[in-house]
């Protein structure tokens, strides 16, 4: 998986947009939102 | 590495977003199936009280999608979806850092965190060494050296996008750690009982030399109950340094090569710099100082998980065999030479400190 291929601005807004998604599913799991999630 | 070159979209973001699904599904079919694999095999042994080590479903998803890339191929309707691996690979990390508490460091105690720092210094310092004499790829003796010094896959899924690794090394070196952390598991309680060890002398080691939580809790159950506990405790210890082993190296590899080019270093190491790190350290942090429920510490450990089943599955789907057996026997020599040394050296620390300072 390299990011030298794609331009700096792509590399930084998966980074932003997966830290987004983590973080909105770590408030929901904090705020009971979600039901408790199983493996 | 064989990759596929996604042309760049012209189209609506409805239409790329349409274009994912056939590859998503196929991750979730992919990952689903290695799960499967893992537990159909649990299940099996436990019933019929076969000792059989636990392969993981990161190996099953990785080996099936190896198997799908590498015979039939990865049509091109489903390889815009399976190219999201790299973002489910992020959202995972910093999810994980739920699992890291850094409050957990403060329990061991003394005597057994040195020992902690000096087997990490140690591990990382002869793997470099070991990588450099047997002229491995930089990147795949950095992983080799974080996975074996500090926490195994967690430790390899978190260095392999922050020092930007190719998807061989990182597939190469999960599979060395995991066949190692396997066989340790026949190999250390036998070791344990020939010298006597104490409980928590053995708890000690195996969360030490051992380096997947999973192998590392069952190699410290295998032994006693009292020495299981010791043996996550340690093995916790080492994965709440993960963080800050993973950044110093996306630093270093920040900073070589093209940051003698740049003027203002420090803007260049923040353009490169890996921001899902900071993401798991916030995770981590906020995990620490008590902000989620243990419940809900084990939901967010467990949409990690399914994260990295897609992470894993895609790694596979995504792999040459090709490209990794060009690689050769070396990096296997290192893995296991690398372990077999952490494993001995533990060992002489915990065995000396148990003998002159009581643990």
């Amino acid at each position: 998986m390299s990011n030298n291929d794609s331009p700096s601005g792509q590399t930084i807004s998966l980074d932003v947009y997966a830290v987004a998604l983590a973080l909105v599913l770590a408030l929901l799991v904090r705020l009971n939102l979600l039901p408790p999630i199983k493996w | 590495m064989v990759t596929t070159i996604v042309p760049v979209c012209t189209e609506t973001p409805v239409r790329r977003f349409i274009a994912l699904i056939p590859g998503l599904l196929l991750l979730i079919a992919v990952g689903y199936a290695g799960k499967s694999i893992e537990q159909s095999i649990a299940v099996y042994t436990k019933a019929r009280h076969i000792t059989f080590p636990n392969i993981e479903y990161v190996l099953w998803a990785i080996v099936i999608g190896l198997v799908i890339a590498n015979t039939v191929g990865v049509p091109r309707i489903f390889q815009a979806g399976v190219a999201t691996y790299e973002f489910w690979l992020k959202a995972g990390i910093v999810l994980l850092g739920s699992r890291f508490l850094l409050g957990d460091v403060l329990h061991l105690g003394g005597i057994s965190l040195l020992l902690v720092a000096i087997a990490i210094t140690l591990s990382l310092t002869f793997m470099h060494i070991l990588g450099r004499t047997f002229r491995l790829k930089p990147k795949l003796t950095s992983l080799l050296a974080i996975g074996s010094s500090i926490c195994g896959v967690s430790a390899i899924i978190a260095a392999k996008p922050a020092i930007d690794a190719d998807d061989e090394d990182a597939s190469y070196a999960i599979a060395a750690i995991l066949a190692l952390g396997a066989i340790s598991l026949f190999t250390f309680p036998l070791v344990g009982h020939s010298l006597h060890l104490s409980d928590k002398a053995y708890g000690l080691w195996a969360g030490l030399a051992v380096d997947n939580t999973a192998e590392a809790t069952a190699a410290g159950a295998l032994y006693s109950d009292a020495a299981g506990k010791v043996a996550v405790l340690a093995k916790t210890t080492r994965n709440a340094l993960i963080g800050f082993i993973v950044l110093g190296y996306a630093l270093y590899w920040s900073a070589r090569g093209e940051a003698q080019a740049v003027k203002n270093k420090a803007a260049f190491l923040w353009r490169k710099f890996p921001k899902f790190v900071l993401g798991f350290l916030l995770i981590s942090l906020l995990a620490t100082l008590g902000f989620f429920a243990k419940p809900q510490l084990v939901s967010l450990a467990n949409l990690s998980r399914w994260a990295f089943l897609l992470t894993f599955a895609g790694v596979g789907l995504r792999t040459s065999l090709r490209e990794l057996g060009k690689q050769g026997w070396r990096p296997f020599a290192v893995g296991a030479i690398g372990e077999v040394f952490i494993a001995l050296l533990t060992l002489g620390l915990v065995y000396g400190a148990d003998r002159y300072l009581h643990l």
